[in-house]
């Protein structure tokens, strides 16, 4: 396991007016999914390359458990990094098995010793290994060739995981698709994940922690919840949409919009119920659906409160000062 | 036909027998394409990598592909005699021009994201070479050595000029003795060995370049 910290990082190229990225510090705690997101040209893949030291920084260091990257040997060090970038990162070349065993290979490890952990690692990411181990990359759907990636990039069991875009490049069902794969590898595998998206809703569908970039500056971090709820500023809001109601709804906890009880003592109020960690869209829905004004909110056996339709449109109105009782992480399920 | 179904011309006790001239065309052709890529392998590896080269270089394997064939090696007999050695060095000169070249466009072909992919892995340095970039580069690599091998089977006809027998023996020799069915017949052979040596690197550089969409449409 792992952390990565970043101190005063920065990178500027040479013949460039202004840094790539310029002064930013956070940490991913272990086990993190963090996504890196910004417009094009915003520093987060050139902040991402920084760690394996693709790219070195100009100024500041990154440490990773608290060693900095750069007294390190780079071969050394991005041997025990997993590495996915989107589209043509397989070799063609090499047959599904023999992309998978790249880094375990050069770590020298023979072919006999990998062929059970190479069949692991594809059943891991969803492919069957008899069907697909030996086939070759143009012989596969830019999804599979995504799932033979990520199963490389996992091959060695690093602790750490850097993905630039891996899905940048798919259609909107297969994206999906490997997003829940890795949602639920992650759960399995709890690995730190940094993950470049210039997609808003990746981000938020996928991240533990959310680093909003602008011009190679960190604007913000934060859960989904923090930055539709508290947006740093302009930039982040109009970037999270936190203006949008269908996103505020998507993200906002429940508890945004908890009031007090009616019918209270030995009298409860009955009817439908809902768990604490429900996003207030979850709350909509069932409200709409049951036709019912309100509905109990359950915390721990308890019941916490209620839920009106009253109480999610003054939510969604005033997102900022209401959601700050939330705890939901803003992810459903 | 007659010559070529003569069972005297493919008796191999006799010196300029088929058979015999057939093993000195091949070997002719084989140490030259085999001494032409020693040294052409490590000349385009440089200018690969040092691109200020690339220019000067291949201006001298053009101007080296220029020279004459019956001119070179005539010049060299009195360096290196009546020997195989004489047919051997031009013809080692001429395949310098398209090794180098082609086997620089190869590397260079390679997709950087692949190079870089393999640097993100931890591949050395070295591992880049061996296990990205010429795996990658050796179906195009190939095809350069088609050209040059069906090239260097033609040119080692004329070996006969110094006294170094081949295929292009038979020729001659035809023309000598006005003898129409021996000239056939000897443009036959050479035609065929041309072909089949053609024919054998394609099935290598198909094999090679499983995987790669894009060389086996262009090996067609």
């Amino acid at each position: 396991m792992a952390t990565i910290e970043f101190q005063h990082v920065t990178r500027i190229y040479p013949d460039a007016a202004t840094p790539a990225v310029d002064d930013v510090s956070f940490t991913v705690p272990e086990g993190v999914l963090c996504m890196l997101v910004g417009t094009s040209g915003s520093g987060k893949t050139t902040l991402l390359r920084m760690v394996n030291r693709l790219i070195d920084p100009t100024a500041g260091q990154i440490l990773i458990d608290g060693v900095p990257t750069t007294t390190q040997d780079p071969i050394a060090l991005r041997r025990g990094i997993g590495y996915v970038i989107q589209q043509v990162g397989l070799f063609p070349h090499m047959t599904v098995e023999e992309n998978v065993r790249v880094v375990p290979s050069i770590l020298g490890k023979s072919a006999r010793e990998m062929r059970g952990r190479v069949d692991e690692l594809l059943t891991l990411v969803g492919l069957d290994p008899d069907q697909y181990r030996a086939r070759y990359p143009r012989q596969l759907s830019g999804g599979q060739q995504q799932r033979v990636g990520l199963a490389r990039a996992l091959a060695a069991d690093p602790d750490i995981l850097l993905m630039d875009e891996p899905f940048g490049a798919l259609d909107a069902i297969t994206r999906e698709r490997l997003q829940d794969e890795l949602l639920r590898i992650q759960r399995e595998l709890r690995k730190t994940v940094l993950f470049v998206s210039h997609d808003v809703a990746e981000a938020f569908r996928l991240g533990d922690q959310v680093v909003v970039m602008h011009d190679g500056k960190l604007v913000q971090v934060g859960t989904p919840v923090d930055l539709i709820s508290h947006p740093a500023d302009d930039f982040v809001r109009q970037l999270v949409g936190a203006d949008s109601t269908l996103r505020q709804l998507e993200y906002l906890p429940v508890t945004a919009a908890l009031e007090p009880q009616d019918g209270v003592g030995a009298f409860p109020l009955s009817g439908e119920t809902l768990p604490a960690d429900s996003t207030l869209l979850t709350a909509l829905l069932l409200l709409l659906k049951t036709n019912a004004d309100k509905a109990l909110v359950i915390d721990h056996g308890e019941t916490s409160g209620q839920v009106s339709l009253n109480g999610i449109y003054r939510a969604v109105r005033t997102p900022s000062e209401s959601a700050t009782a939330g705890t939901a992480t803003g992810k459903q399920g | 036909m007659k010559f070529l179904l003569d069972p005297t011309n493919w008796d191999t006790s006799i010196p300029n027998s088929i058979p015999n001239l057939f093993l000195a065309h091949l070997s002719l052709t084989l140490i030259s394409v085999a001494v032409g890529l020693l040294i052409a392998f490590p000349i385009a590896l440089l200018v690969a990598r040092f691109r200020p080269l690339y220019a000067p270089v291949t201006t001298f394997a053009s101007v080296l592909y220029t020279i004459p064939s019956i001119a070179a090696m005539v010049l060299l007999i009195p360096l290196t005699g009546l020997e195989a050695t004489t047919v051997i060095i031009p013809l080692v000169a001429y395949t310098q021009i398209v090794l180098i070249r082609n086997i620089v466009a190869a590397i260079r072909a390679v997709d950087p994201a692949l190079v870089e992919v393999g640097r993100a892995m931890g591949m050395s340095a070295a591992q880049i070479q061996t296990k990205v970039v010429l795996p990658l580069a050796l179906p195009v690599i190939i095809a350069g050595l088609r050209v040059v091998v069906v090239t260097t089977i033609g040119i080692a006809s004329i070996s006969f000029v110094v006294g170094v027998p081949s295929l292009g023996t038979l020729v001659f020799q035809g023309q000598t003795f006005a003898y129409n069915d021996e000239i056939v017949a000897g443009a036959i052979l050479i035609t065929a060995l041309a072909v089949g040596a053609d024919l054998l690197l394609l099935g290598v550089q198909r094999l090679l370049g499983r995987g790669q969409a894009t060389t086996l449409a262009s090996a067609g």
